[in-house]
């Protein structure tokens, strides 16, 4: 007789919101929400509600494999970490150590993030960690470490309470971030006004005060016009300009061209419109913005998250409670693996590997020598695995083969290695191109933590035994690294593995499993036992000392329509499914609500091409062409298709553009350029 | 007073395992610095128990019972005595295995919920307090048909699908929810078709709302759930004069009786 109610935190988007999973006797029955928790208050969404779901599935991986003769057949642990061992070994001895690469999970705990970039950087002697973190925010923590010295939110998700406007652009935040975008909805019930910038016209514009569409790839643009409009009428904040800021008047400079008319050109948006709404949100007196991969997914995402910071430090929004730049980072711990340093180019708290000082400190406290030179990104990665300088590759729970852009070139990159090894829960689209599986527990299965979107530190316990042979990531991460002959992998808990990373990384100094399990709410950076966290940051100063303005000017995306592709494809994700499916596809009453892939097609456009909504469709672009079911609504503008990326039958990811931002390397998923014609029924 | 009431609830709780006759208590504990249900059993830190915020317990014991545990004690509200005597009526808990120890609701709680009978029928702990009328019940009786519709309307707009209302609710049991049918409601819409999620489950809750106030607090828009369902209630009184929860008559919707002429039916 068993009946357990376990505190845990949601694996789904960024949110944060935690619940007690119903235990019965070794089964997960049902989740209830915690009416204590300050972002779930007592409520869930749909993938909340559901997460207990996918845990006890059948068809959980549940003992490791290893690929003969193009089959998979079952072994135990130590043949197959054996032969993990030998073969990333051989690699390395043969090829060097930046032969290897691995891909860290920002569905994993920080505890396991860490461990895998210190086996990665300290073991393996190469920086050639990242993780998805590439694909949605890495031009925002290279675009507000730029301008702020910190990449991450400024402000806390409780304080969206006292905003009194509320910019959101490029964030469809009802339906990817369900309790953020209720609290936004919520707040403008209480007076706050609320502009909405965006290509599609999502759920948040039920809610809008205004609503701006233009066309994708434009950002810089409208920022630019807007702060154009701001500083023509004088409505900039001129003391906070002074005191807390450099770079103004070359900011200044470049904004003078974007007038309301160039703007409407390059955008779509009609000129009085994008006045009011610059006038709105300039008149603000704690006025926040909210964002995400809108603003990110372009060659010029870093350019757009400056533009967006350049907008903030115009009207003295940053620094203060209920103000701020707000990227809303999308999976349940995207935000703590960027923070544990499963990036290439920063060890954990974002301390340069390139640094002499940096390097010394780890180097000491890892006892071994540690390589200056940044690793690969993401795409790069599977880039150099095409060409053959990555020749093996550790992936712990990402499912690129769906995720990435240009999947066929990922395809390519995978198959050309001599060895892969994909660590998961499923048997996802990537781990069947593996030559070793190894079962991985979720989230249900383990202790640890996972860190918000608002840096919000916070627990992840367990409520059942991982299920079949399946262990523990943490635990499978050790076992390699030991193999491999790696030094100080000696944890017998995560709680020790926190401590270790908290002695190494400030801006987690005073986290610690015996605080959080007291029930603190801990909001990086907490620097010392005794420090309480930050609610905001850039309090007073900025982190970097003062605040830096950026001139940009627009440029434009990297492949436009054209005679042959005459569509801006933008690509994105629904309220009831979550990025590869992994999860929700396994779910029943969330692959029910959104069963079938689509693409969203302007009704005039639908009548130009003669489809009407429900007709099959092949889409395609330079790289590859899917077919799929049309849906014809007003919710992209003309000339402008959408379709999410969740499934593999008709993978957007086949069809996208893989070209980088040159500073973040985050690759061009919401514009590319497409051709559709109707399929005959 | 309230520090009072939680030692003497304490106490009860330790006997009530001491003697032996139930298998746990079915209560609140705050852990890890929160608050949330638990099934203490001998032995367990009985300084861990609250009685605050409400959750309701009577969902909740259906699953402490799928353990295996023969009887427990379940310490509640007005609401979750309610909710067990729905329960009771469906077959979904066996009456013998609950062990019910009743609690007033304080006035701030009562006003929170909106609750019409904040207290159970045996009041173990706590003093009875008046009920509550929702504040906008009489706006919204007073609009003309056209001005509630867009009332509604607007309310349901918020919706996001996430079935929290549902999920939360200690007296929706049915194995099969028309609600997720698309038959009924289409998929994949948000938010989902006016007026029919809505309504359905609304025609659904009409004699089995305990007015416990759970939906609307699991809702993340904060659609006012419990004014709607307290106005069915109304009508189940004049209609039927029957009360969900408060006797052990036959649910009337739901029921048929052996020499009930049907095109009777109001």
């Amino acid at each position: 007789m068993s009946y357990q109610s376990v505190l845990t935190t949601c694996p789904y988007c960024g949110c944060g919101c935690q619940f007690y999973l119903q235990v019965v006797n070794g089964n997960i029955v049902g989740v209830v929400p915690d009416k204590t928790h300050p972002i779930a208050e007592g409520a869930l969404c749909i993938k909340g509600w559901n997460a207990h779901v996918f845990v006890q599935r059948e068809d959980r991986l549940q003992k490791p494999l290893i690929k003969e003769n193009g089959e998979f057949r079952e072994a135990t642990w130590d043949e197959a970490l054996g032969l993990v061992a030998e073969k990333f070994s051989e690699i390395r001895n043969k090829h060097g150590s930046n032969a290897l690469a691995t891909l860290a999970s920002a569905k994993c705990t920080n505890e396991e993030n860490y461990l895998l970039q210190k086996l990665t950087r300290a073991t393996i002697g190469t920086n050639n960690v990242d993780h998805c973190a590439r694909l949605c925010h890495a031009s925002t923590v290279a675009g507000l470490a730029y301008a702020f010295g910190s990449g991450a939110m400024t402000n806390s998700v409780p304080e969206i309470d006292d905003s009194d406007v509320i910019l959101i652009t490029g964030s469809n935040t009802i339906e990817q971030h369900p309790l953020i975008g209720s609290r936004i909805v919520k707040a403008r019930e209480r007076g706050a006004k609320i502009i909405l910038i965006d290509p599609r016209r999502v759920p948040m514009r039920l809610f809008s005060d205004l609503y701006l569409q233009f066309i994708p790839g434009t950002d810089v643009a409208w920022l630019n016009g807007m702060m154009h409009v701001i500083l023509k009428e004088k409505l900039h904040d001129k003391k906070y300009i002074k005191e807390r800021t450099e770079g103004f008047q070359e900011l200044e400079k470049v904004v003078k061209k974007y007038d309301p008319k160039t703007v409407e050109k390059i955008c779509g948006i009609p000129a009085n419109l994008l006045e009011e709404a610059a006038r709105m949100f300039a008149k603000a007196e704690r006025g926040s913005i909210f964002y995400s991969m809108g603003i990110t997914q372009h060659i010029t995402g870093t350019d757009n998250v400056k533009s967006v910071a350049n907008l903030a430090m115009l009207t003295g929004n940053v620094g203060k409670r209920a103000a701020g730049v707000n990227p809303l980072r999308g999976q349940n711990n995207v935000q703590g693996a960027c923070d544990v340093g499963a990036l290439p180019n920063v060890y954990p708290g974002y301390q340069a590997v390139a640094n002499e000082e940096a390097g010394q400190k780890f180097e000491k406290a890892w006892g071994t020598k540690l390589s200056r030179e940044p690793g690969l990104t993401v795409v790069e990665i599977t880039d150099a695995a095409r060409e053959g300088n990555v020749k093996g590759i550790y992936i712990v729970g990402e499912n690129p083969m769906i995720s990435d852009p240009d999947i066929e070139h990922v395809r390519q990159g995978l198959e050309a290695l001599d060895f892969l090894v994909v660590q998961d829960i499923f048997m996802t689209e990537t781990a069947a191109l593996a030559d070793v599986v190894l079962p991985a527990s979720s989230y249900a299965e383990k202790e640890g933590t996972f860190t918000a979107t608002d840096r919000r530190v916070q627990r992840v316990r367990k409520a059942i035994e991982p299920v079949g042979e399946s262990r523990e990531d943490w635990k499978i991460i050790i076992d390699i690294a030991k193999r491999l002959g790696g030094k100080g992998f000696d944890f017998e808990s995560p709680a020790e593995i926190m401590d270790e990373l908290a002695s190494l990384a400030p801006i987690y100094g005073g986290v610690s499993f015996d605080r959080l399990d007291a029930g603190e709410d801990l909001l990086w950076p907490v620097k010392e036992a005794g420090h309480a966290g930050t609610e905001f940051l850039h309090e007073g100063q900025f982190t970097r000392g003062k605040g830096v303005f950026s001139p940009i000017e627009f440029r434009e995306a990297d492949e436009l329509p054209d005679k042959e592709y005459p569509y801006i494809l933008t690509t994105g994700r629904l309220m009831f499914q979550y990025h590869t499916g992994t999860m929700t596809r396994r779910t029943p009453l969330l692959e029910s609500e959104s069963p079938n892939p689509f693409v969203e097609v302007n009704p005039e456009d639908a009548k130009e091409l003669g489809i009407k909504d429900g007709d099959w469709l092949e889409v395609s672009s330079r790289r590859g062409r899917i077919k799929i079911q049309s849906r014809v609504v007003n919710i992209v503008g003309k000339g402008v298709v959408f379709i999410p990326f969740h499934y593999a039958e008709a993978a957007a990811n086949v069809l996208t553009n893989p070209a980088l931002d040159p500073d973040s390397k985050i690759p061009e998923l919401k514009v590319c350029a497409v051709a559709m014609k109707p399929l005959p029924k | 007073m309230l520090v009072l009431m939680l030692e003497d609830i304490r106490k009860l709780v330790k006997k009530t395992l001491d003697g032996g006759k139930v298998d746990g208590v079915l209560a609140l504990w705050r852990e890890n610095g929160r608050v949330g249900p638990h099934l203490f059993v001998k032995g367990d830190d009985i300084s861990t128990l609250e009685i605050d915020p409400k959750y309701n317990l009577a969902a909740v014991a259906i699953l402490a019972l799928a353990s295996g545990a023969k009887k427990i004690a379940l310490i509640g509200r007005g609401c979750d005595e309610r909710a067990l005597v729905e329960l009771f009526k469906r077959y979904q808990i066996d009456e013998n295995a609950i062990e019910f120890i009743g609690m007033a609701c304080s006035a701030e709680q009562a006003k929170f919920c909106e609750c019409d009978i904040p207290y159970p029928t045996k009041i173990q702990f706590g003093k009875k307090v008046k009920g509550v009328v929702p504040p906008e019940l009489n706006d919204v009786n007073e609009m003309s048909l056209d001005e509630r519709f867009a009332y509604w309307r607007d309310a349901f707009a918020k919706c996001v699908k996430c079935y929290g209302c549902k999920n939360a609710c200690p007296v929706c049991v049915c194995e099969e929810c028309v609600l997720e049918d698309p038959m009924w409601v289409k998929k994949g819409e948000i938010p989902p078709a006016f007026p029919m999620f809505h309504l359905i489950r609304a025609y659904h809750m009409a004699d089995r709302c305990v007015q416990c106030y759970e939906c609307e607090e699991a809702c993340p828009m904060d659609i006012p759930l419990t004014l709607l369902y307290r106005q069915l209630r109304q009508d189940m009184k004049e209609l039927f004069d029957y009360l969900p929860g408060a006797s052990d008559a036959k649910p009337p919707l739901t029921t048929v009786l052996e020499d009930e002429k049907l095109e009777e039916g109001a």
